[in-house]
């Protein structure tokens, strides 16, 4: 709905008089909501607990009637938690003069503190007869600590007589709204209906992808799936939006504190009010201790969200169903050096909701299965007992190449791997990704095998060298691929070490049931 | 009108009661006058309040309603014409029932009793005697505690006592030469009020091109709404520290000088028109808008001394622009946060990062990092560390950038923490030492390619 008031600005001593036409805009023609992850997570899905801690830009689109002259357009009901110094707005016939954003909203307390020494009504019912009693009244303190009222009586507290009583107000002050509003002041030469775009980035939003890696039967390929997870944790939904995402790192500066608005919620204290069959406590309680509650956007006031979605996850089976055939999935395209994800039909993007949409889905992707074993330095000691064994991690390595069945940009998020078993699909194991440009090595962790294990031992060290023996066995019954990353400095090894992403590294195949040995000694510096 | 029958109703008690003034002003009404505020960037402001005072001659205390709740009552003047101050006073006890009630103790106030069967008011007069946990009262010969049965009880006081306020407020007692109307200009410092620059900039790409608008942002937290005020903003010292900003936004400091006014070496924005800035209001007036300024984008790879990656970090996207009269913005720019926007593939404007600014002269060298590259990553590889000699090492490093865009690219490579001791024995690229610490490489990528850059340094150690 749409409505013009003219409202004329009071008058000030000094001020010129100026009359400004008030445009209220409180319909939504279409919106769309950009999603840009949180700056602070490399890698890895939205955490299942908190406030999300992304933000979007959101693009509504509004039809306004502006008149001619000086005019004052409001835009109703933008999302809380809007950044205003980001807002944009278009499509006027003249440049916007000034933005504004207030923080008062429309409240009982708001009210006292608008007509502070202004004249309201009060009105009195009587328990016994039900006549209602109405004066008038000054109020001449609030709404901090209790209010006071002058009446043609005298001076009197409201709420602690004990008799039902009531304010009421002869309007609602021009600037208070009851959602969160962003005024922008403007001119324009004619009357004109326009359609206008108010473009602006809020915080509380987040998205990520959660990949899903199903093993085929072979086990040599795997067919790769992602959803594109979108989060809003604000109580502010967009129905039908077209809704994007984007993936990269924009630089995020940190967002300018906004002044705080009076509390909303009006608390009417009196005297003391101990009586004596009561004592210690007082009769008539009111006085309500005045918690400091952060406006709707901070993390503590979405705890209901954290509830329902970490039971709603862990509730819910290890191994969900293969993914079903996506009717829709999120189209890429570039964006300067990020890149777009566009979900091809507008979607609802619903207050306190995750909603997912289907944006990579690729079959048959080669990979080779490596087994990794981890080295660190360690001092030789002669009387040290016979080291265990550890268990070797287990990779799934493929390239993000056309060739191997990939070729497109993966951007970050959690990695779901699964493998047949028993005509069921089982999880093997979760990992992060970050962002994976074409062309870059991509690897899924899956676990550590018991049946892959090495040990490392040390011998007796001579002043320059420090040698070690890599003893690795191979329960399978297939040869496997071992792979151990030495970044200390080498003085022997005796096999042909690789260098890999700048590390020397030992690479050798298992044969089945057999084992592989790797000697090599490090260089000791001689202390100066 | 109801009101005039429930006066002429009252007790004669009302006859004691605080007489109001004769006219109750509407909501939207201010006792300000003509108000001017000039708000710096170290959270001060100055307000200057040009108020019409009817004054009989003599002494008299004047109240001030409507000043900065936050007002520093220290730097509080008053002067007009013929005005000379006995004394300037700011209270802040603030008026509460409970205060009301404990200002009340030993005097007489009304209570009106109400009869819960048949609604009959029953009012008698009573003497406060205590208001410690309860309210204990005397009523005759008869002491009693105030709602001891819970029944409805009212209690009317007389009046406000004169220094419970429902609002900090300034008073101040004056000595007029004569009476009648003087204009009284009331200053005064107060925290609560800041400003800002935000920058919104369209990046075209292909064009090359940025359109940049620029609005100052004014942020109220005072309390008091300043109505009609003249706003005047000073640029310049800011006390607070970009602490984020890594690295300078200024390339090459400027050597131009804007037109924009000044005050010593702050510059002055004074807004066009007066506003208004309500309180817990964010407000934006714009002061720059320009069109179709060239830009060009590189990419910036810094790598820190024996600094290794096992997994690639992408490169920075920097923006480069200028803010000279030629070829460039043509003004200087207050501090600020720059937003960059691109459009996409149907023309819609997304968000493409954002980066702080220092304030910079007119003519200045600016270089903005808007974010990180999906497509173009580097890693450093530490080949080889050479013993040369007790005092003396040989490192040898590599660096490997991958570019998976369609279109070749070049990488600023820059190799920091050099000392002045490190000595350059042999580059794959020639590079240029910009400085005793930091040495650069323009290293050009292929489209969907990848280049390495192999450099050998000679160490003290």
């Amino acid at each position: 709905m749409r409505r013009i008031v003219f409202a004329f600005s009071l008058l000030l001593a000094a001020a010129p008089a100026a009359a400004q036409a008030l445009v209220e805009s409180d319909r939504i023609d279409s919106v769309s909501v950009t999603l840009y992850r949180d700056p602070g997570r490399g890698k890895g899905a939205i955490p299942a607990a908190g406030w999300p801690g992304g933000y979007a830009l959101v693009t509504e689109t509004r039809t306004i009637s502006v008149p001619a002259g000086k005019s004052v357009i409001r835009f109703v009901g933008v999302s809380e938690g809007m950044m205003p110094e980001t807002a944009i707005v278009t499509g006027l016939p003249r440049q916007v003069n000034e933005k504004n954003r207030d923080a008062r909203l429309l409240s009982p307390a708001a009210l006292i503190d608008a007509y502070l020494k202004r004249r309201v009504t009060i009105r009195r019912t009587s328990r016994a007869t039900g006549k209602a009693t109405e004066s008038e009244a000054i109020i001449q303190s609030g709404p901090g600590g209790g209010v006071l009222l002058t009446t043609a009586d005298g001076v009197e507290a409201l709420g602690c007589s004990g008799l039902p009583e009531k304010l009421s107000y002869p309007g609602v002050p021009a600037d208070l709204s009851a959602k969160p509003t962003l005024s922008v002041t403007t001119d324009s030469a004619a009357a004109a209906t326009v359609t206008v775009q108010i473009s602006y980035l809020a915080q509380g939003f987040d998205w990520s992808a959660n990949y899903v890696a199903q093993v085929a039967e072979d086990g040599e390929t795997l067919d790769l799936f992602a959803w594109l997870t979108v989060a809003n944790g604000g109580s502010q939904g967009f129905a039908g939006a077209r809704t994007n995402a984007v993936a990269g790192a924009p630089n995020k500066e940190q967002a300018a504190v906004l002044p705080k608005g009076p509390p909303p919620d009006l608390h009417l204290r009196c005297w003391p009010m101990d009586i004596t069959s009561t004592h210690p406590s007082w009769g008539i309680e009111r006085i309500l201790p005045r918690v400091e509650t952060a406006d709707g956007v901070m993390a503590e006031d979405v705890g209901g969200f954290e509830n329902i979605v970490v039971t709603a996850s862990r509730q819910s089976a290890p191994a969900p169903p293969p993914p079903p055939v996506p009717v829709m999935i999120a189209q890429q395209e570039e964006l300067g050096d990020l890149k777009l994800y566009r979900i091809p039909e507008p979607v609802t993007v619903a207050a306190l909701s995750r909603k997912q949409v289907a944006m990579i889905d690729r079959k048959k992707v080669a990979f080779a299965r490596v087994y990794t074993g981890s080295f660190e330095q360690f001092d030789y000691a002669r009387d040290a007992a016979e080291p265990e064994s550890r268990a070797a991690a287990r990779i799934l390595r493929t390239e993000n190449r056309e060739g191997k069945g990939l070729g497109l940009p993966l951007p970050a998020g959690r990695v779901a791997v699964f493998e047949r078993a028993h005509d069921e699909s089982l999880l093997v194991g979760e990992s992060d990704l970050t962002d994976r440009a074409i062309g870059e090595e991509v690897e899924f962790a899956t676990g550590e095998s018991s049946d892959l294990r090495y040990k490392v031992v040390a011998r007796p060290p001579s002043a320059r060298r420090q040698p070690f023996t890599v003893e690795v066995t191979n329960a399978r019954s297939t040869p496997e691929t071992f792979e151990m990353a030495i970044p200390y400095k080498l003085s022997s090894a005796n096999a042909t070490l690789i260098e890999r992403k700048g590390v020397k590294t030992w690479r050798a195949t298992v044969p089945a049931h057999g084992t592989a040995r790797l000697e090599f000694a490090l260089k000791l510096e001689r202390a100066r | 009108m109801r009101l005039t029958a429930l006066i002429l109703a009252a007790t004669p008690l009302t006859a004691h009661a605080q007489t109001q003034p004769a006219s109750v002003p509407a909501p939207d009404q201010s006792a300000q006058g003509d108000v001017s505020v000039t708000i710096y960037q170290n959270g001060q402001s100055l307000v200057q309040d040009v108020r019409q005072l009817d004054l009989p001659a003599g002494r008299t205390r004047q109240e001030f309603p409507d000043v900065s709740a936050q007002i520093r009552s220290e730097t509080v003047t008053l002067s007009g014409p013929g005005l000379g101050i006995v004394e300037q006073n700011f209270d802040y006890d603030l008026l509460s029932p409970d205060k009301l009630m404990e200002k009340a103790v030993g005097s007489v106030v009304t209570i009106v009793r109400t009869n819960p069967a048949t609604g009959a008011e029953t009012r008698e007069q009573a003497r406060v005697l205590a208001a410690n946990g309860g309210i204990v009262l005397q009523i005759g010969n008869r002491i009693e505690v105030l709602r001891d049965d819970g029944l409805p009880v009212r209690v009317i006081f007389d009046k406000v006592p004169e220094n419970l306020r429902a609002r900090p407020t300034l008073s101040v007692t004056l000595q007029a030469a004569q009476a009648g109307r003087v204009p009284a200009t009331l200053t005064y410092l107060t925290p609560g009020l800041g400003w800002t620059s935000d920058y919104v900039m369209l990046f075209d790409e292909a064009k090359g091109a940025i359109d940049m608008q620029g609005w100052v942002t004014l942020t109220n937290s005072t309390g008091t709404n300043y109505r009609g005020a003249d706003v005047l903003l000073v640029a310049g010292n800011t006390n607070r520290s970009f602490s984020r900003l890594a690295e300078s936004t200024i390339e090459q400091a400027g050597t131009e000088t804007s037109p924009r006014e000044k005050l010593g070496d702050y510059y002055l924005y004074p807004l066009g028109e007066r506003t208004t800035i309500a309180n817990a209001q964010q407000k934006q007036v714009s002061f720059l808008d320009v069109k179709n300024t060239p830009a060009r984008k590189t990419y910036e790879w810094t790598n820190g001394w024996l600094e290794t990656q096992t997994d690639p970090r992408s490169a920075a996207t920097v923006l480069k622009f200028s803010t000279s009269k030629n070829g460039g913005l043509g003004d200087q720019l207050p501090a600020g946060t720059i937003r960059v926007y691109m459009r996409d593939a149907r023309g819609d404007p997304q968000f493409i990062g954002e980066s702080r600014v220092a304030a910079a002269p007119m003519g200045s060298a600016m270089s903005i990092r808007t974010g990180d590259a999906f497509d173009v990553k580097g890693a450093a590889v530490l080949v080889e560390r050479k013993r040369m000699s007790s005092t003396r090492w040989r490192t040898s490093m590599r660096y490997d950038f991958t570019n998976a865009r369609a279109e070749p690219v070049t990488v600023d490579l820059a190799q920091n923490g050099l000392w002045g001791d490190v000595r350059l024995v042999e580059q794959s690229l020639t590079g240029e030492r910009v400085s005793a610490e930091r040495m650069e490489w323009k290293v050009p990528v292929p489209a969907n390619g990848k280049a390495s850059v192999t450099v050998v340094f000679d160490t003290r150690y």
